[in-house]
């Protein structure tokens, strides 16, 4: 059984489609990364997953419950909408306290102290969270989301406002919390960067549809055909000129003194190589580069305005 | 600890630290009452049973507009800021979230009303000579019919204010508000003073109301409140 399960979900407001037969699963233990543009659709698929909006057709299940309509499933799943779910008037501690009522936590106390050092929020524990900073409360709302342990947490852009330290904050706590408490994260991002870092599976949301899901190794290795970097002395320019009209070659471009070849065949990197020397290139550092999950991201969004 | 109780206890907490809404009640507990037993005691002379009839009614209008004050802290404010999308994902069933809040708002707001309620009293029974604090009519319209009519009050007002957008809100706040005034002055129209009838019709008609305060939450969709969330 999948931690989430999506089938053929489809949704719409006032007639405009937001999402068309959406079908995507996120294994116990992942980092799932949601990727798409604004108005895509995900923050819906969140709202859909965690039973708060209701699908036109298809089928959701988290840990195999429908949320909408079990409220010991709930118990089971953590959130962080973009509002933190929390309180500016209570305290830091205020607010973790209230959340472990609600979901009957045991020992809060300890748990809500336990958090708040994890976060490092401890010496701001009796501080009204109106006197935090944006990060602060961030951390302070994935504290909250993970308080009663989830086996599945629900993260709706939690880096966005944040500066790169903050940013970088979150990325970590949400790899030890992956890997400590072994919970599956379902990561709904703008953050390519984040997500190709942190994320273990993608699904790539334009227009209403999937257009990408697989593994990030998968996508960045399989999308495209091979590429390499070559690092010259000097000359980069005249490199492309060189090697552009060579048969294995299919697209060639220069960034100052690299050289970047896209090539038919991976066999062909030392054909490559040889044809540089032979033509007196100085040659400092060969790489074999993927694409970035940002170049297939723009490819699918993309290729999804363009049409369906 | 039940749920409905840790959502009613973080409701009033809240309540008793904003310090505009409390100042508000404050100025309403006080302002309010006077004004209005100068009215009493000029117009019912004597009349024990008059005068505290006078401030039977006085305590229970009071008791509804406290209870719609305290309602924007409670409904609106999470939904203005969002955060109710969070406690909707909560182990916690919609009607529970409303029953808490509903109960949270009325603690506060009877109290307020009760201060109000003795202020009044002091003052007719200054301007007046008579006691009417001690009329055990009017301290059973206190205990019983003034809490259950704030509890509905809240519970209808926080309904609507679940199911309604903020722009509706604004608009239909008022309307929540007179619609009550005038059901209980159509009601003392019917049955004026203060006497075990009155008692008995006002405490009818107020579980009445929260009955149907309860029958409406029930028919609110967490989709309905997710799609009025500004």
């Amino acid at each position: 059984m999948n931690a989430v399960e999506v089938r053929g979900l489809s949704r719409s407001f006032d007639g405009r489609d937001i999402l068309r037969d959406v079908s995507f699963t996120v294994g116990h233990g992942e980092i799932f990364g949601y990727l798409g543009p604004n108005g895509a659709g995900k923050t819906t698929t969140i709202r859909i997953l965690l039973g708060l909006l209701a699908p036109d057709t298809g089928e959701v299940r988290v840990l195999g419950r429908d949320l909408a309509a079990d409220d010991d499933a709930r118990a089971r799943v953590g959130v962080l909408f973009e509002n933190n779910g929390l309180v500016d008037r209570m305290s830091a501690a205020g607010n973790l306290t209230y959340y472990a009522g609600l979901y009957s936590v045991d020992d809060p106390a300890e748990r809500v102290d336990e958090l708040l050092a994890l976060v490092g929020l401890a010496d701001r524990r009796d501080d009204p969270v109106g006197t935090f900073s944006t990060g602060m409360k961030r951390k302070l709302g994935i504290a909250r989301a993970i308080l009663h342990r989830p086996e599945v947490v629900f993260l709706d852009e939690p880096s966005s406002g944040l500066d790169p330290g903050a940013q970088r904050m979150v990325r970590d706590l949400i790899l030890e919390l992956s890997r400590r408490e072994e919970m599956t994260v379902f990561l709904n991002s703008h953050h390519l960067d984040e997500v190709q870092r942190i994320c273990s599976t993608v699904a790539i949301l334009a227009g209403g549809r999937i257009r990408a899901f697989d593994s990030v190794e998968n996508l960045t290795a399989a999308s495209g055909r091979p590429a390499v970097t070559v690092a010259l002395a000097g000359a980069g320019a005249r490199a492309c000129e060189t090697v552009g009209g060579l048969p294995y070659v299919t697209e060639c471009g220069v960034d100052g003194d690299r050289l970047r070849c896209t090539l038919a065949d991976p066999a062909a990197i030392p054909d490559l190589i040889a044809a540089l020397v032979g033509a007196g290139f100085r040659i400092e550092e060969v790489r074999r580069s993927s694409r970035s999950l940002e170049e297939i991201y723009i490819e699918h969004v993309g290729r999804a305005e363009g049409g369906p | 600890m039940s749920t409905l109780s840790v959502i009613a206890r973080r409701e009033m907490g809240l309540a008793l630290r904003n310090r505009s809404i409390l100042i508000s009640a404050f100025i309403f507990a006080i302002w309010f009452p006077v004004m209005s037993a100068l009215g009493i005691a000029a117009g019912a002379g004597d009349d024990a049973t008059i005068l505290a009839g006078g401030i039977a009614a006085i305590t229970l209008s009071l008791g509804v507009f406290m209870g719609y004050l305290f309602c924007a802290d409670a409904f609106l404010r999470e939904k203005r800021d969002g955060s109710i999308e969070t406690l909707l994902c909560a182990p916690v069933s919609l009607q529970r979230l409303w029953e808490g809040k509903a109960a949270g708002v009325a603690v506060p707001a009877y109290l307020m009303t009760l201060v109000s309620a003795a202020v009044t009293a002091a003052a007719v029974s200054t301007l007046t000579g008579i006691p009417v604090a001690t009329d055990p009519l009017l301290l059973l319209h206190l205990a019983v019919v003034v809490p259950v009519w704030i509890l509905a009050a809240a519970g209808l007002i926080g309904a609507a204010q679940l199911a309604l957008g903020m722009r509706e809100n604004q608009i239909l706040g008022f309307v929540f508000i007179f619609g009550f005034f005038f059901l209980i002055f159509a009601l003392q129209g019917v049955v004026p003073g203060l006497s075990v009838t009155t008692e008995g019709i006002f405490a009818a008609a107020g579980l009445a109301l929260l009955a149907l305060a309860r029958f409406i939450a029930g028919k609110v969709t967490k989709e309905r409140i997710v799609r009025t969330i500004p």
